[in-house]
């Protein structure tokens, strides 16, 4: 393998940007330009980082060009296509700033935007999100399901941030080494940096229309969303005390297998010329405790099985000094 | 490995650690676990296709609890240091017999070899000439196939199956003959049978694997018939193997799908059984009630099943990453 990790020279910059790119091939070099020219002003070392999510175009060969013609532009080449959230966690990974800037590679948000939202940072931030302006993008089949999707995370995780899917993010380095997205979770990132304790903030950034490519995404993915909304709701919630939580879910069967008890105490007392309801509504009593039993076993199981996980040090919510 | 996005521990390539590779050192790795053909003849023609080529080797053969090494082969072995000999004490399979292979083995390219003639022994060196500095895993494909139509027919069957459920197409996914990088073979997860989705796994897990034609040795033409067992057995391979690469990181999408299908089977029935109990019916006497209560009792706890995945998933996400970087600048 040709995969050696030489000794780092340079010291640690102050700021990474970390940008994914899938099929781009003809947005690199803008890109890159692009944030050089907005962040030449800035005090301090950055650096960029840009991850080739498996593209099937010469995304990467234009990657190389870039890091070839300034230092500070780094590569990250992953062995397939990996998806949005994997991708930007190899970024991540691999940013070594103190404060770290995600963007999309599409050149849809402006690089311009970089330096306030590091200065909001460091007004006592963890996190700073982007929040699109009149946005560039298709009515109907982008901003309408986004629209919706938005508000849904808002009710559901209570975090009030309105624009979820802004890639445009600024993160202290502490909060990424608390959470860790997996799956399509990137569009949770406020809300899983919530519970991971941050202090979150959003303010206005720049959109554009796509210039070069095709966008990646299709309406199938609002419904995507709303179940892995659902889903992320529900580990929240039961992941710190499990046995609670599947104990309170058991709770209704509960209720339903008292109901049918009760139905077959009156029905064997009051009607006893039909025979049938003598095996009916206890055994319908019966399966609905079962079920019940059941939830709670399983989080007894959880309780037990989770117990190492718990434990471990990414655990520990974030905090800051207050001086 | 571990569904969409393959899972696995931070990368570390031996080159990280500050060996130098030598790519013409191979460790052949013989798993003897069902089929035996004379493995002193195995020995000389495979040495011999890879001293010709000029390749350094040595065998390791893993014996698997019902088989030992002939007398014949164990007084070669005696005599000859780059031929190892190992046996498991019973029968633990080929995959546990391939990673055995792999941990007592020295080289950092892997030659993998059925213990019966699969191919040619010519054929090794276009494996070996395929795995360039851009490849993990180069796998053979039994090309052209010499054999009868029904075991063509068998393996394109299982190949189509298997190919259903990843990125690309094989066409010999089963072949015992490989060709991999320690670095990759210390990073699949190999367990339980998994060791016929080796190509697969290694994609799922951002390797580059290639596919190289190699002729088939006219020993393997025998027409191959199995007991209705090992097909059975080869399903739920397929089956685990692609619940794995699917569901692993959202392990609720599958148990919820089903969950929610009975969930809503028990819901609608019992709406029935309401209305006809507000109709007047007596319901206490029908045991369709009982089907709705089991269905819904069943689709909670399938939903909770996965749930409890998910929350495992979730607290173990710091330990895994999804993601193999392939090359940095």
């Amino acid at each position: 393998m040709p995969l050696t990790h030489a000794p780092e020279p340079d010291p640690a910059p102050d700021l990474s940007v970390v940008a994914p790119l899938y099929n781009e091939s003809q947005n690199v070099a803008p890109l890159v330009e692009w944030i050089l020219e907005a962040l030449s002003g800035c005090a301090g070392r950055f650096e960029v980082i840009l991850v080739d999510d498996g593209s099937r175009d010469d995304t990467w060969s234009k990657v190389v060009a870039a890091s070839v013609l300034d230092p500070r532009v780094h590569g990250l080449r992953l062995g397939r296509n990996v998806g949005q959230t994997a991708a930007m966690m190899a970024g991540f990974d691999h940013a070594r700033g103190r404060v770290v800037v995600s963007l999309d590679g599409d050149l849809q948000n402006d690089p311009r935007d970089i330096p306030a939202l590091v200065a909001k940072l460091d007004e006592g931030y963890d996190l700073v999100c982007g929040w699109r302006q009149q946005r560039q993008d298709k009515f109907l089949l982008r901003k309408v399901p986004s629209w919706v999707a938005n508000r849904m995370i808002r009710r559901l995780t209570g975090v009030p941030i309105t624009d979820n899917g802004c890639s445009l993010k600024a993160y202290r380095r502490e909060l990424l080494d608390r959470i860790s997205l997996y799956a399509e979770q990137h569009r949770f990132i406020p809300a899983l940096s919530a519970s991971a304790g941050a202090r979150i903030t959003e303010m206005p950034v720049r959109h554009h229309a796509r210039r070069y490519g095709e966008s990646k995404y299709g309406i199938s993915r609002t419904v995507k969303v709303l179940v892995d909304l659902f889903t992320l709701k529900m580990i929240t919630t039961f992941r710190s005390r499990p046995l609670l939580g599947f104990g309170t879910a058991a709770l209704p069967l509960l209720v339903a297998a008292g109901l049918f008890a009760g139905a077959a105490v009156i029905a064997a007392t009051q009607f006893r010329e039909i025979k049938a309801t003598a095996v009916v509504f206890p055994g319908a009593a019966l399966l609905f405790g079962a079920a019940a039993f059941y939830l709670v076993m399983l989080g007894l199981v959880s309780e037990v099985a989770l117990r190492n996980e718990r434990e471990s040090a990414s655990e520990i919510p974030t905090a800051w000094e207050i001086r | 490995m571990v569904a969409q996005g393959a899972v696995m521990e931070p990368t570390t390539d031996s080159a990280a650690r500050g060996r130098t590779i030598d790519e013409r050192f191979v460790s052949v790795i013989v798993p003897v676990v069902e089929r035996v053909d004379d493995l002193v003849t195995l020995y000389h023609s495979f040495g011999a296709a890879l001293a010709e080529r000029g390749n350094e080797h040595e065998f390791v053969f893993v014996f698997d609890g019902a088989y030992a090494p002939s007398a014949e082969l164990a007084a070669l072995s005696q005599e000859r240091p780059n031929l190892r000999l190992l046996r498991f004490a019973r029968t633990f399979g080929e995959t546990a017999a391939l990673r055995l292979g792999i941990e007592r083995s020295r080289g950092d390219v892997l030659l993998t070899l059925p213990a019966y003639f699969q191919v040619r022994p010519e054929g090794v060196g276009a494996l070996l000439d395929a795995l360039d500095e851009q490849t993990d895993v180069v796998v053979a494909s039994r090309s052209p196939r010499i054999d009868s139509w029904l075991n063509r027919l068998q393996s394109a069957a299982f190949n189509r199956m298997i190919s259903g459920v990843t990125e690309r197409r094989f066409h010999d996914i089963a072949c015992g003959v490989r060709v991999l990088r320690r670095s990759a073979a210390e990073q699949l997860p190999l367990y339980g049978d998994l060791h016929r989705f080796i190509p697969a796994m290694a994609l799922r897990e951002g390797f580059q694997v290639v596919e190289v034609a190699v002729p088939q040795h006219p020993g393997n033409a025998r027409t191959r018939l199995y007991g209705p067992g090992i097909y059975a057995r080869r399903l739920l391979d397929l089956a685990a193997f692609f619940f794995l690469a699917k569901f692993t990181e959202k392990p609720l999408r599958f148990f919820g799908l089903v969950g929610s299908v009975f969930f809503a089977g028990g819901a609608i029935t019992s709406l029935v059984l309401l209305v006809n109990r507000i109709e007047g019916q007596a319901i206490a006497n029908r045991p369709l009630l009982l089907l709705a209560v089991l269905c819904l009792a069943l689709g909670v706890q399938l939903m909770g099943l996965g749930l409890v995945g998910e929350i495992i998933v979730h607290l173990r996400a710091p330990h895994r990453r999804a993601y193999r970087v392939r090359e940095r600048v």
